[in-house]
């Protein structure tokens, strides 16, 4: 009796055991290298994907280099998201490297760019000498629907027989998207539209600034490893005190030094600091905390 | 260099008095006004008229200016207008309009029509169901 019972429980486990394995192995293999476009592929994807994040919140997108141990996810995957625009310098080495079978989707090269004003500093980024596409189209909502889209079809393609899924958590996801875009609204309605004049050290609001009446001034070599000349302070100080600005938004890689002579002459207030390159830690850690952080923190300052 | 040491030191002090005095007018600050950048001026209130027409009545109606109220009415006819006084830049304006339809209308829609100082005017229209809190831009 004992002997049976053994056998029985036996019979049971090995049988979980394989389904679990089965069910993981049915699912898609997603990686990403962009906070944003994991986010969006863990809400479209919902429980018929398993989602790698090569990108982790907080890391600077321009600086990330894939190690090996990402090269095996890659190789791994059966879809592999890129933000792009040439932001992924590596996506050549991506491709030789991992020999992946897996569809490798450029999701920003499937909408409009925006250029990069070409006396724009930015500092470390690799991508500034290799073209002259924005890359941050993240900041603007009417891409991010795109974005959206552009995963569920992706998916839908490697996974077929859960594509209703994917369609259905995509339209939930835009839904929310759509109510985002109509709190913004309101909130920068609070905001005089002559007002709308964005100073930020790092030129990545240029999409936010398109599609919400913004004109943006990014100051180019503040950061602290590139002092700006004193005649570039000077124009600087000149462009804030004509256009009347209230407030400058210096991330942190703005020089201390140069921060507080601007504010000086100036009169304007530092702004809190903005999310530019994706996703951070608490409030930041979604796409909807981080847009409504960054709404907040422009509108408090400028206002 | 011989001579009384008080010379010496009365010398070195008149030296260094007239070498101070070209040096205090060049590097001193001037009392002559600095030439200040322009600053654009914050855009004058001015008289606009706002026309709201619905295609289904709503119990009630608010429009914002800047996060401010500037019109409320409760139980508002199909259609009804207003003069207003508002800071109208050349950036353009916006409007927050907030609309209580009845919870079981179909969807409904209104037309806003803002006629701008100079006499021009434009047109916007919202669509919603029950509760609509959502933005105009003019021009």
């Amino acid at each position: 009796m004992v002997r049976r019972m053994k056998a029985i429980r036996f019979s049971l486990l090995t049988l979980l055991a394989l389904t679990l394995c089965c069910s993981a192995a049915e699912k898609l293999r997603v990686s990403s290298f962009s906070t944003i476009l994991t986010e969006v592929a863990e809400q479209v994807g919902g429980d018929q994907v398993i989602v790698t994040g090569h990108v982790k919140p907080g890391v600077d997108p321009h600086e990330y280099e894939p190690k090996p141990g990402d090269l095996k996810k890659v190789g791994e995957a059966q879809v592999v998201l890129l933000s792009a625009k040439h932001m992924e310098g590596y996506v050549g080495k991506l491709k030789e490297s991992t020999g992946t079978k897996g569809a490798i989707i450029e999701v920003g090269d499937r909408f409009a760019s925006l250029k990069m004003k070409p006396e724009a500093g930015h500092e470390g980024h690799a991508h500034a000498h290799e073209s002259d596409e924005d890359p941050h189209w993240w900041h603007s909502l009417a891409c991010m629907q795109k974005a959206v889209k552009v995963v569920r079809d992706a998916f839908s393609k490697a996974a077929p027989e859960s594509a209703a899924v994917f369609n259905a958590n995509a339209t939930k996801y835009l839904a929310k998207l759509d109510a985002l875009q109509k709190w913004t609204r309101a909130e920068l309605a609070k905001l005089p539209r002559d007002q709308r004049k964005l100073v930020t050290s790092h030129d990545a609001f240029q999409y936010f600034a398109k599609e919400n009446g913004f004109t943006v001034y990014a100051i180019e070599g503040l950061s602290t490893a590139n002092q700006p000349s004193s005649k570039k302070v000077a124009e600087i100080i000149a462009k804030i005190k004509a256009q009347g600005v209230k407030a400058i938004f210096p991330e942190s890689i703005l020089n201390p030094k140069v921060l507080t002579e601007i504010t000086r002459e100036t009169g304007a207030k530092v702004g809190g600091e903005l999310n530019a390159d994706g996703l951070g830690e608490g409030e930041t850690s979604t796409y909807e905390g981080m847009y409504k952080h960054n709404v907040r923190t422009i509108v408090d300052g400028l206002k | 260099m011989r001579g009384s040491p008080l010379l010496r030191a009365l010398l070195a002090f008149f030296a260094i008095l007239a070498l101070g005095w070209p040096l205090r007018e060049l590097t001193g600050a001037t009392d002559a006004p600095r030439t200040q950048p322009k600053i654009e001026a914050a855009a004058e209130e001015q008289e606009i008229s706002l026309k709201l027409d619905f295609t289904a009545l709503p119990r009630a109606v608010k429009v914002l200016h800047l996060g401010k109220e500037v019109w409320d009415e409760t139980t508002p006819p199909a259609s009804m207008e207003r003069t207003l006084q508002l800071a109208y830049p050349e950036a353009g304006i916006d409007l927050q309009l907030q609309i209580e339809w009845p919870a079981d209308a179909p969807l409904a829609a209104v037309r806003v029509t803002f006629t701008d100082p100079t006499g021009e005017t434009h047109e916007k229209s919202l669509w919603g169901q029950g509760s609509v809190d959502d933005v105009v831009t003019f021009p």
